[in-house]
């Protein structure tokens, strides 16, 4: 359920255009009549009284095929037989095998209207991986209980080691990647921090240091250790109720983090407290940290010096990442966060984006069963990220174990990311989103960055409040582990049924 | 502690057409008010020169597939699309992007980094289906990537000893074979095509400038490659060997190609050889079905280096069309043969068909190889084309055999500076600091069937494919 302080309101995109999936075509039979203006209910005709030619068809607002079956269908309408409706081979030049274009797209429109896709062209829930959570499906009932959406809870609590430090709950259990100031703008930023203060629930530094202007949501945001240290005071320690030890990341396992030298501009490398123009290396590992000995003192320290925050551990997906996980938790962390290997980056190189560390899936279902084996799983907070990238994906990482889920990719999408993955080179993207450059930093203001961000999460919330009722429950607490209710389409006989019979 | 290697990359752009992406075109309601200039900062957008009332063709190379040109022209006068020749390049192994990767590194040598997160499939074949561990915590790391720890990629090239022999006076009494060392477990191949006397130059001095060897054709040894004797592997066969004296004589490794009759001709062969030169002797095996026979059979009959050759997309050689088994899978099967019969240690094997990224070369180690070697990665470092479909072919870019010899040799050190770089990164990942570690090291991968069966097929029964084979 939504926290009062969340409304939601269109945001539309700041482009004029948007990428068109379909492509409708007028002929020079066209008379310019303007039946298709009439007709078209969504806009994609537009007639100009006193122009000779009917203007050229917005693309993007056309439905497609699925329109055929309407009176309006323009196509069909037209008594010229002028347009003609297609595919648009632009379409195919977005998204990729794991956001697709469709997911994209989707996501956009969420971003927009703060609520799921009706269209029912798009297959915005799984993508095209052929793999991982693209294989599981959620088993819905085909009737569901009765339970009254206002009474179901996604709130999610952090700290469940009883250890008297900060009992926290976030009221959905999403909360934002870390993003370091100087892989994303200050606008991204401070967005994220807005959006998770509206939503209680939490937003990441990254390892870039603390920005002054995230101070107004200090209770909302989770500052980072990370083994390059940059930024990382005292002060800014105190400041939040949430430390986050990065020992590693999803997207490049084993390697530190790597800020290329075009984006430590002048106020990246103040906050970094670094030369500007170099680029910067975190090292990999911490080096004082060699046994889960040396982690335990990492904690402690963090610990002493802010007595109330909780402490997670944010490690990435080795085959033994279910031994990390036990360690942390002797070790006294609260929150144990398991990055996956198609987790989002700012740059990264490709050789490790695609071959270091398992995906998350398998991850999730290791470290929920081990820990569940030592008898400490109650005591922890299992927090998945790296490749969640939509509401099914939270809900199928919450049915493997997770407790709940970081997202960063799907927060960049719904400020009209595209995933053209250019984020590391020259100026940086181009679309302003992770970008210092002082002209691209500055293409959307953080009130529109903000409500988009508010509505995709309120979207996600609207999908996950409506699987836990047609799953019969009141709490998302109720479907953590819950794998009785997933499905792999490569393990079951069932669902070759259901398709073809 | 010995010196530290390194390879050079130098920029070498080579003024040839090669394949790009994606394909702009604009519309005739282009109203020429310029709003795509300003708003793509790569520049793909320009007026025309002649005349700057107008817009130049879109120059479409430079594109980074944006879209904001295509979101913020105010007549929607601009369509994007795949281009039609990237597209049709390459085939189900060798990917589009795979090639233009490939020639990336070969302009600057560095290690391709991106953002965004990855973009591919979930898992594939070969390859494609196992993942390299990393370390974290609780196993000691490397941190290697930058210089700060050093990690060797050297491995040898020969016969070692399961162990050492001493008399009653506590003198060696086993004899030591020798053996070649490389620092980079990377052998070059002369792909079977026409090459241009540029290309065969630089292959040759590209091969000695990073310290490892080159496969050659014997009879394509002409006298000016004679300085480089330590850089090239003559490959010929048993009856060739009088005809190529002199080339042996010079030479520290000798490739045979391997025969039937070789079985038993073997000792006889390396002997004849040995009369000449100390060379090692690699013997290349075809990887068809039966080949962990074969090799374990060689390996018998004293072979000391196997060079296992699949196609070039990393195959079964004359297997079922669309069944053969992969690189991956026939390495491991030999290596594991190997095992079995406790003689592993006394034989290298080098593998080789369809390496084609740098992921390839510890994975294959991994899998039991003790280094690989390529051919097609240096050739489209050059620009060459290659497709699948119909059949293999590769297709040179005109204007290349003009190219100037260093240029040529500097593109192909630059693809191997990257792909080092990329070793160097999985291996500080892997926290392994010697290349000769990696092989066989099956602990530091992670393969998909064992990975999903531990996983989900606890979780959801029986793979419906396992189940259907």
């Amino acid at each position: 359920m939504k926290p009062p302080t969340v409304v939601v309101k269109r945001m539309p995109s700041r482009f004029k255009h948007q990428v068109p999936k379909y492509k409708v075509t007028r002929s020079d039979a066209c008379i310019n009549c303007g039946t298709c203006a009439k007709a078209c209910p969504y806009g994609v005709h537009e007639r100009v009284e006193g122009h000779n030619r009917a203007k050229p068809p917005i693309d993007y607002k056309c439905i497609g095929f699925a329109c055929q079956g309407h009176d309006f269908y323009c196509v069909a309408k037209c008594p010229r037989q002028a347009l003609s409706l297609s595919l648009n081979p632009m379409y195919s030049t977005l998204g990729d095998f794991r956001w697709t274009a469709d997911m994209i797209t989707g996501t956009w429109i969420m971003a927009e209207t703060g609520y799921p896709p009706q269209r029912t062209d798009l297959e915005y829930n799984v993508g095209n991986s052929g793999g991982g959570f693209d294989k599981l499906r959620l088993k819905l009932p085909a009737h569901p209980p009765e339970v009254d959406k206002s009474k179901i809870s996604t709130a999610i609590p952090l700290n469940r080691r009883n250890d008297g430090r900060a009992n926290i709950v976030i009221s959905t259990p999403v909360y934002g990647g870390g993003m370091s100031f100087g892989s994303v703008s200050l606008p991204t930023m401070v967005s994220k921090a807005r959006n998770a203060t509206l939503w209680n629930t939490f937003t990441c530094t990254g390892e870039g240091g603390y920005p002054e202007m995230l101070q107004p949501y200090d209770d909302h945001v989770i500052t980072q250790v990370a083994t390059g240290l940059f930024g990382v005071r005292e002060e800014t320690i105190q400041r939040v109720k949430i430390i986050e030890f990065k020992y590693a990341q999803g997207a490049k396992p084993g390697l530190g983090g790597h800020l290329l030298g075009e984006k430590n501009t002048a106020s990246v490398a103040r906050m970094r407290e670094a030369v500007k123009d170099t680029p910067l290396f975190s090292p990999f590992p911490f080096h004082s940290v060699y046994s889960i000995e040396d982690h335990k003192k990492h904690i402690d320290w963090i610990k002493e010096v802010n007595p109330n925050a909780l402490v997670s551990v944010k490690v990435s997906t080795p085959s033994d990442v279910d031994m990390v996980a036990v360690g942390s938790y002797y070790a006294g962390a609260h929150i144990i966060h398991i990055d996956g290997g198609y987790g989002g980056t700012g740059a990264a190189p490709d050789i490790a984006k695609k071959n270091i560390a398992m995906p998350i899936e398998y991850a999730i279902t290791k470290v929920h069963g081990f820990l569940k084996e030592e008898g400490v799983r109650e005591a922890m907070t299992l927090i998945a990220s790296g490749g969640i990238r939509t509401a099914h994906d939270l809900a199928k990482a919450i049915c493997l174990g997770a407790d709940g889920a970081v997202i960063g990719t799907a927060e960049l999408v719904s400020l009209e990311c595209v995933r053209c993955g250019n984020c590391e080179s020259g100026r940086g993207c181009a679309r302003g989103i992770a970008s210092t450059d002082s002209e691209l930093a500055d293409l959307f203001d953080e009130d529109w960055a903000t409500q988009r961000l508010v509505n995709m999460y309120h979207a996600w919330n609207v999908q996950l409040v409506d699987i836990l009722q047609r799953f019969g429950m009141r709490s998302v607490r109720e479907l953590v582990g819950r794998t009785d209710l997933l499905e792999h389409i490569d393990y079951s006989y069932e669902t070759e049924l259901a398709h073809h019979g | 502690m010995p010196k530290k290697y390194h390879i050079h990359p130098k920029a070498a752009p080579l003024d040839l057409e090669y394949v790009f992406k994606f394909k702009i075109v604009r519309g005739e309601n282009c109203i020429n008010c310029g709003k795509c200039t300003k708003v793509c900062i790569y520049e793909a957008h320009k007026r025309r020169k002649d005349d700057p009332r107008r817009m130049a063709d879109p120059n479409t190379v430079v594109c980074r597939n944006c879209f904001r040109c295509i979101q913020e022209c105010p007549r929607g006068a601009l369509e994007k699309s795949l281009e039609k020749d990237f597209a049709g390049i390459g085939g189900d192994f060798w990917k589009p992007d795979m090639l233009l990767s490939l020639w990336k590194q070969a302009e600057d040598g560095k290690v391709p980094v991106s953002g965004a997160g990855y973009r591919g499939p979930f898992t594939g074949t070969g390859f494609d289906s196992m993942w390299t561990d990393m370390s974290e915590i609780v196993r000691p790391t490397r941190d290697g990537i930058h210089g700060r720890e050093y990690i060797s990629t050297s491995v040898d090239l020969g016969r070692r000893l399961n162990h050492l022999v001493f008399d009653a006076e506590g003198r060696l009494v086993s004899e030591v074979p020798d053996t070649v060392d490389l620092p980079i477990p990377i052998l070059f191949e002369s792909p079977t095509a026409d090459l241009s006397a540029n290309v065969k130059e630089a292959l040759v001095k590209a091969a000695a400038e990073i310290g490892t060897c080159i496969i050659m054709p014997a009879a394509d040894m002409t006298p000016e490659f004679t300085e480089y004797s330590d850089s090239i592997i003559p490959c010929l066969a048993p009856a060739e060997i009088d005809t190529h004296r002199a080339v042996i004589e010079k030479a520290r490794l000798v490739a045979i190609e391997h025969s039937d009759a070789l079985m038993s001709d073997l000792p006889q062969v390396k002997e004849e050889i040995r009369k000449i030169s100390h060379a090692l002797i690699i013997i290349r095996v075809p990887a068809g079905k039966d080949v962990e026979e074969t090799v374990l059979r060689l390996v018998h009959s004293g072979a000391e280096i196997i060079h296992i050759v699949a196609d070039y997309c990393g195959r079964e050689i004359n297997g079922l069309p669309g069944s053969e088994r992969l690189l991956k899978d026939i390495i491991r099967a030999v290596h594991l043969r190997l095992v079995e019969d406790r003689i592993r240690d006394e034989v290298t094997l080098i593998a080789s068909g369809g390496i084609a990224m740098a992921e390839h070369v510890p994975k294959a180690m991994l899998c039991g190889a003790d280094l690989t070697a390529l051919d097609i990665p240096l050739m489209i470092a050059l620009g060459a084309r290659l497709y699948e479909k119909p059949e293999k072919q590769l297709i040179f870019p005109e204007g290349l055999a003009k190219i100037p010899v260093p240029i040529v040799t500097q593109r192909m050190v630059n693809l191997m500076g990257a792909w080092h770089s990329q070793i160097l990164e999985v291996m500080g990942a892997m926290g392994i600091r010697e290349a000769r570690r990696l092989r066989g090291e099956s602990g530091r991968a992670i393969f998909f069937e064992e990975v999903d069966r531990d996983t989900f097929g606890k979780l959801f029964g029986k793979n419906r494919e396992a189940v259907s084979k």
